[in-house]
């Protein structure tokens, strides 16, 4: 089970909150607003309320020892900066995802600590620009990302002593075999930044490698098992 | 007899297309602000208007050679041209008289042919006494010759000048919105120069000073005193007179000083509106016009996509922080209060405007703009931020094309972190376009050298580019998902959508446009 928390039960955070209901994930939530925190419990969720005075409150909510993930997403910018800040002096390695307002706000929250930003009106503001300026690819895009198809985009890590293993991605055909689209991979020799297939550079793969593909799902659980 | 003939005849045209071809590019040519070509047009005549006075000016005192009255009857013929055309497209006539017609047939009579006359010399009277239009018969005049007298109204052509500048037409609106302030100092100032004139002529009239010889000069030297000008050939010789130009020259500058501030204030409470007319202008020249309703976070970062994309769009905001914003980036702009219908009217079906973005966050005022574009033009595409989970279902009822949940959407792209960071990083590269790798789409028209080809055949492959789908006639209900590269053969209507860097596909597109026969 992984520990989830979550700052700030704004319109992002409900969101955020209503996507992480299963047995998979303890999420706890935390507002400083004790108005958000009763709408929070009135959705269905555990939701307290603190003032952030102090780091005790997050030793409380387990950062530190157990929470694997903190989601920042308050609606007061200087308060998820706060938070950010001094969860990750107390936690190395804690995913923190902070959400920012403004685009500027970026690199101050990175410095912060976050390991990735967000911003809904920027997402928003793209999804309607791709709709304005690339209507086909926004329709593809929707059949990816839409919980209820078929297709779906996936991340595969090769698994030790997997026949992908050692293999150079520009003479595989098995991607053909099972229909998938290959996208792009996460070479550990070349640090842990993401590649394009694109971009059109031959890579070794290796074990512990992540691909990213597309394709039925079925498919892709089918794949799985045979690289294993 | 003539009346059916007349009725036949406007029948005969209405039916006719190369007639109204004709008529429409006359008024394209004549009266339409958003034409392409009437731009040129007005500058020609301009400088028509221009050479002609010059030539006619000049020509007062020297002797020209007859080549410039060539040029003076062939300026004139335009004009004249110009004036008939008007006259001709100032409406349609022909509908008046269908229309008249068919009342008469409902009410079983005859067209009478009295009645038609009253109609067409009704209509063309407006036109004929229209100010543009007299204007334009004022600057006919002058040439003809035997009326010299007729050369004063040369001024007039020079008048014909001002139908083309917009700016000036909303000068003296403004101005004449200070009807009231002007009409004070006319009359203020009237009453001062009569006044000193008869002090001065009661005092210095009767021989006392000699070039003060009649009730007349005394008005002059008032008005040349009051205005400042002050030339200085009538001088006041007595001391009542001297004291009298005291307060004449101290009252003069301040009337002028009081109608300079009119002029100014009035010009500078309307600034605004002339700008705003101005880009509405501007707006109104563009095809295929993005309108973009809210400049707040979510349109800021939308506009600053469609700046870098180079596309045509206007920002419609209520605050004028949010407006000050749009002004200092360069955007095109309009301050309104978008639950105004006029303020959409003007906007939104005035232009040639296909795709709206209403991304305020209140989403009642998203609503009424929703519904007031969809209930007149509902081909019009609308894209439209939801800001509650509860009113999507409306937005839907209304009949959006698109609407946006952003919290939602972010949501989904944050979730992905926890358990496929590697999966995040990948849709976020294309999806906030971080990359030089982009999605792009690629449609197939009817003769493109694509048809019938296969994907490798092009070089999609060895380019790097993969094709994610095939959209079949552009729906996404009928797709194919990962197209073979060699047995997949293109057809024309299909959407291909692909990943790739951006300069190959840009290099493929290109290679297909100019193979396109």
């Amino acid at each position: 089970m992984m520990r989830i928390v979550l700052f700030g039960y704004s319109k992002t955070g409900r969101e955020i909150a209503k996507l992480l209901v299963g047995a998979e994930y303890d999420l706890q939530i935390i507002d400083e607003n004790p108005l958000q925190v009763a709408k929070a419990n009135e959705d269905g969720f555990f939701a307290r309320h603190s003032e952030f005075r102090d780091d005790s409150m997050l030793e409380d909510v387990g950062i530190g020892r157990d929470v694997e993930v903190l989601f920042c997403t308050s609606t007061n910018d200087s308060l998820n900066l706060f938070i950010t800040l001094s969860a990750r002096s107390m936690d190395k390695k804690l995913k923190i995802l902070t959400l920012i307002y403004k685009k500027e706000d970026e690199k101050k929250m990175l410095l912060a600590g976050a390991n990735r930003t967000i911003s809904p009106y920027n997402v928003g503001a793209l999804k309607a620009f791709r709709i304005i300026d690339k209507p086909k690819v926004s329709e593809v895009l929707n059949l990816f990302t839409l919980q209820s198809n078929k297709l779906s985009m996936n991340e595969i890590e090769i698994p030790k002593g997997s026949i992908l293993d050692g293999a150079y991605f520009n003479d595989l055909t098995i991607f053909r075999e099972y229909n998938l689209i290959f996208l792009g991979i996460l070479d550990r020799e070349l640090g842990d930044k993401f590649i394009f297939y694109a971009e059109g550079i031959n890579h070794k793969i290796d074990e512990n490698d992540v691909l990213i593909i597309l394709g039925s799902k079925s498919n892709i659980k089918k794949f799985k098992k045979a690289i294993a | 007899m003539l009346a059916k003939l007349i009725v036949s005849f406007a029948y005969l045209l209405d039916s006719s297309k190369s007639y109204k071809r004709v008529k429409s590019f006359a008024y394209d040519l004549l009266e339409n602000e958003k034409s392409k070509i009437k731009p040129y047009f007005d500058a020609f005549i301009i400088f028509l208007v221009i050479l002609t006075v010059s030539i006619l000016i000049y020509d007062i005192a020297h002797h020209l050679s007859y080549h410039f009255e060539i040029i003076e009857n062939v300026a004139v013929s335009i004009f004249i041209l110009e004036w008939l055309g008007r006259f001709w497209i100032h409406d349609d006539l022909r509908y008046l008289i269908i229309k008249y017609h068919e009342e008469q047939l409902e009410l079983k009579k005859r067209p009478k042919f009295i009645d038609i006359i009253k109609i067409i010399f009704r209509q063309k009277m407006k036109y004929i006494f229209s100010p543009m239009s007299i204007i334009d018969l004022l600057a006919i005049l002058p040439t003809y010759r035997p009326l010299r007298i007729l050369r004063v109204f040369l001024i007039f052509r020079l008048l014909k000048i001002f139908r083309y500048t917009k700016n000036i037409n909303i000068f003296f609106k403004i101005l004449s919105e200070k009807k009231f302030e002007f009409n004070f100092l006319f009359v203020i100032g009237i009453f001062a120069v009569f006044m000193s004139a008869t002090i001065m002529y009661v005092f210095e009239g009767i021989g006392n000073n000699p070039n003060i010889k009649s009730y007349i000069d005394a008005i002059y030297w008032s008005i040349i005193t009051i205005s400042t000008v002050g030339y200085g050939d009538i001088t006041p010789v007595t001391l009542t007179g001297k004291i009298l130009t005291f307060f004449l020259v101290a009252g003069g500058f301040g009337i002028l000083v009081l109608a300079t501030s009119i002029v100014t204030n009035a010009l500078s409470d309307k600034i605004e509106v002339v700008r705003e007319n101005q880009l509405l202008s501007k707006a109104s020249k563009l095809s295929e016009l993005i309108v973009v309703f809210g400049f707040g976070r979510m349109g800021m970062a939308l506009c600053s996509e469609l700046h870098l994309d180079k596309k045509n769009f206007i920002v419609v905001d209520n605050s004028d922080e949010s407006i000050e914003k749009a002004k200092e980036l360069g955007y095109l702009y309009m301050k309104a209060d978008a639950a105004d219908y006029v303020a959409i009217n003007n906007i939104v079906f005035r232009n040639d405007v296909k795709k709206v973005v209403i991304t305020t966050e209140n989403d009642a005022l998203n609503l009424s703009i929703l519904l007031t574009i969809k209930a007149e033009k509902s081909d019009i595409e609308v894209i439209v931020r939801a800001n509650n989970d509860e009113n999507r279902k409306k937005f839907k009822i209304a009949k959006a094309d698109f609407i946006i949940f952003p919290y939602e959407t972010v949501a989904e792209v944050a979730v992905e972190y926890i358990g496929n960071a590697v999966k995040f990083d990948a849709i976020e590269n294309i999806i906030l376009r971080k990359s030089d790798i982009t999605l792009d789409e690629i449609h197939i028209f009817d003769g493109s050298s694509m048809v019938g080809k296969s994907i490798s055949e092009i070089g999609l492959n060895k380019m790097s580019i993969t094709t994610l789908a095939i959209l079949k006639n552009g729906s996404s209900r009928n797709f194919i998902f990962n197209p073979d590269c060699n047995e997949y053969k293109f057809e024309v209507n299909d959407d291909v959508v692909v990943i790739g860097n951006k300069e190959n596909i840009n290099t493929v597109k290109k290679s297909i446009t100019r193979q396109f026969t």
